[in-house]
């Protein structure tokens, strides 16, 4: 089965080159210009991960994190940035990142980890239906 | 000035600091796009060789997409390499205008980040003698604080004018703007700035315009 994902970010050029180059590796990509699109979608459809870059005119890749994980708490964010600091990827991490990634990525460490993001969301997927289940069954009188 | 405000050198290194992190970041990301055309290049070579067909005009797009950036890069390193000798280069004569273009070109990337849209208004040339770094770091100084009186949406227009025998720079938001509080902070972190410019800061509430106004000394 393909990842589904969504890959954020606002240099057209990038986000066509990466998207063609995932496409060739069998992944389901869908592209966002800004975290305001990149919301939007989230809202409507399901994906397995989610790379975000983190700096992005008006809502930041850390702003938008916050308000991905307010709308998903299980959703798997890569941040792809060109800023690794010490002190963003530790804040991208509390805030709930999966992962965070320097520009310029290699595709085969982020397709690796788009895997992992994808058995990690199966994993959480897998749990609440049991979780579900154990409800349904522990509220009938059977 | 106090002791507690910042000197022209203190302020210079934290704009040097800003200044250099965007371009870094901008450098970045250009290579990030050459390197994923590359790696594209190494895609379709390896799915040549499984059978698939390459056309030559793919190969040309994709050429064209690294020279661009290549490109993009090269005008980032000058634009880079021109503020690094700009830090240490001595008071001389400058084109006002050209100033106000090049701050904008360093500037336009963070203003990009904060939804700001930074405009340079048609002008004459206006000549007068200065530290060139010294007042690019006054006008980022108050461009800083536009950004957040205009808000996300907002246009900056820098405009020059030759007036009485000064030099004026009109930082302009647009009516509703409260450019007020900005003049006031703006003299306050910049005083040293200011001194060493002779440079006075002035506002018109009705344009929501920021003056600067160069005093006759600099003016040629």
């Amino acid at each position: 089965m393909s990842e589904r994902v969504l890959l954020i970010d606002d240099e057209k050029d990038f986000l066509e080159v990466m998207s063609e180059r995932m496409r060739n590796r069998d992944i389901d990509v869908t592209t966002a210009t800004s975290a305001k699109e990149a919301l939007g979608l989230v809202e409507k459809e399901s994906y397995d991960a989610i790379i975000l870059d983190l700096q992005m005119p008006e809502m930041d890749g850390l702003q938008a994190l916050e308000r991905l994980k307010a709308i998903n708490p299980d959703l798997q964010v890569i941040l792809l940035t060109g800023h690794a600091t010490i002190e963003k990827g530790v804040q991208a991490m509390k805030l709930g990142a999966t992962d965070v990634l320097e520009k310029p990525a290699d595709i085969q460490t982020l397709t690796e980890k788009i895997r992992k993001a994808h058995a990690r969301k199966i994993i959480l997927v897998e749990k609440e239906n049991e979780e579900k289940i154990r409800a349904i069954l522990g509220s009938k009188a059977w | 000035m106090s002791a507690d405000q910042d000197t022209t050198s203190d302020l210079g290194i934290g704009f040097f600091g800003n200044m250099t992190a965007s371009i870094s970041h901008e450098i970045k990301n250009a290579l990030a796009i050459v390197n994923e055309n590359a790696g594209l290049l190494g895609d379709l070579a390896l799915l040549m060789d499984k059978g698939r067909p390459l056309s030559a005009e793919r190969l040309t797009t994709i050429a064209g997409n690294i020279r661009r950036q290549v490109q993009r890069a090269d005008d980032i390193i000058r634009r880079l390499n021109r503020f690094a000798h700009s830090a240490h280069e001595p008071a001389t004569r400058i084109d006002l205008r050209e100033v106000l273009a090049f701050t904008v070109a360093l500037a336009e990337r963070l203003a990009t980040m904060k939804g700001i849209t930074l405009v340079l208004a048609a002008g004459e040339p206006v000549s007068l003698v200065i530290r060139p770094f010294v007042l690019e770091n006054l006008l980022w100084l108050c461009l800083q604080r536009l950004f957040v009186a205009a808000g996300s949406g907002g246009t900056v227009e820098l405009a020059t004018e030759a007036k009485d025998g000064c030099a004026l720079v009109r930082l302009r938001c647009g009516s509703g703007t409260q450019v007020g509080p900005v003049a006031a902070e703006a003299a306050r972190l910049g005083q040293s700035l200011l001194a060493e410019l002779q440079t006075e800061i002035d506002t018109d509430a009705d344009q929501g315009e920021l003056l600067l106004r160069l005093p006759a000394p600099a003016c040629s």
